[in-house]
């Protein structure tokens, strides 16, 4: 007998219903084959659904068993068929009934017949919803993804035999709650390093509280162990929890990638990425013949911390200019083309040479010219225009570092994030219903609609462009963070001390 | 030891499935073709078809069925002797014009009593 279950297949951000069709045979040769382009993982599906029912107490037919997985011109991956195929066998076997309703069943089986936590049940969800189909079979684990979005019912499902005992309405299981996005969570969570832990760069500090309430990039140079990567690390508490939307936004690409832990639902806390080095072009950009987002899209609405930039290679470096431009990426594949967000906060750190001591005033440098220019040529105008502000981390004098009693250190992060917070609110406002949550995310017709500039302010900035030669681009950036540095003072309207601290970050000293 | 025992099991399982086919109104035209590059264990014939049988048998179901040990592979060593036949007969290749994969599979039980025989038709198809 022939029986059709839903599933869904993956692309992109973007979940299509997948139907698979399964055949049990009264006669020839037994056998259990798939066909629709399946890849090694769901191959092996074959063993997991065989040994599942097994373990369930179910006689696994020896009937020659052949399972599509329709349209069969998509390739299709991931061990989320095992649901789908094992219930099909034992609906078209008339074990069991399957729901009158459009229902997606999905996930991964285990040998003894439970369901393991899967990715992309987010996005599954999202799919069910716009294609008007009522019921969600996922796994337990994953349930708490799925019941973030309404209207729809789902059921968690802890293991086959539960299942098969509740299509035959033998047994029950309970649809999960609808669960509403907790609104801007407050309480704070603490990092490794607090911002008062941290001496002296009251500068250093001061930028990167703009940085973290406009969401600019931020570039910082400085001699080692001046305290830039602990800065960096610290900025991670100081961030805003996500909004409503940009948690969505963030969610749906932690799900595709099955970063988000068995259990948990939204991602609420901001993406905070580091990337090594070494971390290659495909693994930040994303790419793959099957597209995956990389590390970029991992921190989209969030911050991804470069440490040692001009150690990354050139090629990598460069291709983060149009995403750092768009906040998008478009990764193109024979398979098709896809799109994945990458609208992220970047902070960049470097040494100002090789040995790291030009410009120090104690320490003296040991490389050659063409030592630093190579080195420095590592960053290129293009992409450093692209960075809105750019800070010199100077080295820390050691009698500060030793007098200053740790308490008397500065603002703690509590109470800097408590500030960021209040400028990001501001935006947020602002940005209603335009897709956008950051003044560094605007483009210049907003800029056009929601900066207000007095006159002193214009005539300064028309006068650094003219001295600094500045490029058209870095004048509308200095606009977006002039808004951030008068959103953080709780003012309206942008003034000339604005635009002077904004220039102060946009000067490099080498230029 | 396992290797002749493996080789009267299979003269063993020839015999029961020979008879049942035998039953089933076929001819049997060559026992245990054999030769250096591989073997086939029936070769029958019936309404004008000639067809080559793979016969498996199992004793008790400890080591699963004999279904499973009929595969991709085995089905192409069989497919690969049924033409290596034909070329080596060229007669037969003449009076039949194609011909059929079979596949018979018996079940004993530990002390050679058949438990089940099964005939699958046309593996290839």
């Amino acid at each position: 007998m022939l029986t059709k279950v839903l599933s869904a297949a993956h692309f992109g951000l973007e979940a299509t219903p997948i139907e698979v069709e399964v055949n049990v045979f009264k006669k020839g040769f037994p056998g259990f084959s798939i066909i629709g382009l399946p890849n090694k993982s769901i191959e092996e599906a074959k063993e997991r659904v065989k040994t599942a029912l097994i373990n369930s107490g179910i006689e696994f037919p020896n009937l020659k068993i052949i399972v599509n997985l329709a349209p069969a011109d998509i390739p299709k991956e991931g061990s989320l068929y095992d649901l789908p195929i094992a219930i099909g066998i034992l609906s078209s076997m008339e074990l069991v009934e399957p729901p009158e309703e459009k229902s997606f069943f999905y996930g991964e089986l285990s040998l003894d017949g439970g369901l393991r936590h899967t990715k992309g049940v987010f996005l599954l969800a999202l799919a069910a919803k716009s294609l008007g189909i009522k019921n969600l079979f996922v796994p337990k684990d994953s349930a708490n993804e799925a019941a973030v979005i309404g209207g729809i019912n789902v059921y968690p499902v802890s293991s086959l035999s539960e299942l098969i005992g509740f299509l035959n309405g033998i047994s029950e299981i309970k649809k999960l709650d609808h669960i509403v996005h907790r609104s801007l969570s407050t309480d704070y969570e603490a990092v490794e390093f607090d911002f008062s832990e941290i001496i002296g760069q009251e500068s250093a500090k001061r930028a990167m509280t703009i940085a973290a309430a406009g969401g600019h990039n931020i570039f910082m140079q400085g001699p080692p162990g001046a305290g830039k990567t602990m800065l960096a690390r610290a900025t991670a508490g100081i961030l805003p929890p996500l909004n409503e939307e940009e948690s969505l936004e963030v969610t749906k690409i932690y799900s595709l990638t099955g970063n988000i832990p068995p259990g948990e639902g939204l991602i609420t806390q901001r993406p905070f990425r580091t990337a090594h080095h070494t971390t290659s072009r495909i693994g930040l950009i994303g790419g793959g013949s099957d597209p995956h987002p990389g590390e970029i899209s991992l921190s989209h609405n969030g911050v991804l911390f470069l440490d040692e930039f001009p150690e990354f290679p050139r090629s990598t470096l460069e291709a983060l200019r149009q995403p750092l431009e768009d906040g998008k990426v478009s990764i193109i594949r024979i398979a098709g083309s896809v799109t994945f967000p990458a609208s992220f906060m970047l902070i960049a750190a470097s040494n100002p040479c090789p040995c790291g001591y030009l410009g120090d005033p104690k320490k003296e440098c040991k490389c050659t010219p063409r030592m630093i220019m190579k080195y420095q040529a590592k960053l290129s105008g293009p992409l450093m225009d692209r960075i809105d502000l750019h800070i010199n981390v100077p080295a820390v004098d050691i009698d500060k570092l030793i007098d200053t009693p740790r308490q008397l250190g500065s603002q703690t992060s509590r109470q800097i994030r408590e500030q960021v917070i209040k400028a990001r609110e501001t935006q947020n406002k602002k940005f209603k219903g335009l897709k956008i949550y950051t003044n560094a995310n605007m483009k210049n017709k907003h800029i056009a609609k929601f900066c207000d500039i007095d006159k002193g302010s214009l005539l300064l900035l028309k006068q650094a462009v003219n001295t600094y030669n500045l490029s058209a681009r870095t004048y509308f950036r200095l606009i977006k963070v002039s808004q951030t540095i008068c959103d953080l003072a709780g003012e309206n309207r942008i003034l000339p001390n604005h635009v002077a601290e904004a220039l102060q970050y946009r000067i490099r000293t080498n230029d | 030891m396992t290797k002749i025992f493996n080789r009267k099991v299979g003269r063993e399982g020839e015999e029961i499935a020979a008879k049942f086919l035998l039953d089933k109104g076929y001819k049997i035209l060559e026992r245990n073709y054999y030769t250096r590059f591989g073997e086939i264990d029936l070769v029958v014939s019936k309404n004008g078809v000639l067809t080559f049988i793979e016969v498996k048998l199992k004793h008790g179901d400890d080591f699963g069925t004999p279904e499973e040990m009929i595969g991709g592979f085995k089905l192409s060593q069989v497919q690969r002797m049924a033409e290596f036949y034909l070329m080596d007969k060229p007669k037969m290749a003449e009076i039949y014009k194609t011909y059929l994969i079979d596949a018979v599979c018996v079940v004993t039980s530990e002390d050679g009593e058949v438990e089940r025989i099964n005939h699958y038709e046309n593996l290839t198809f």
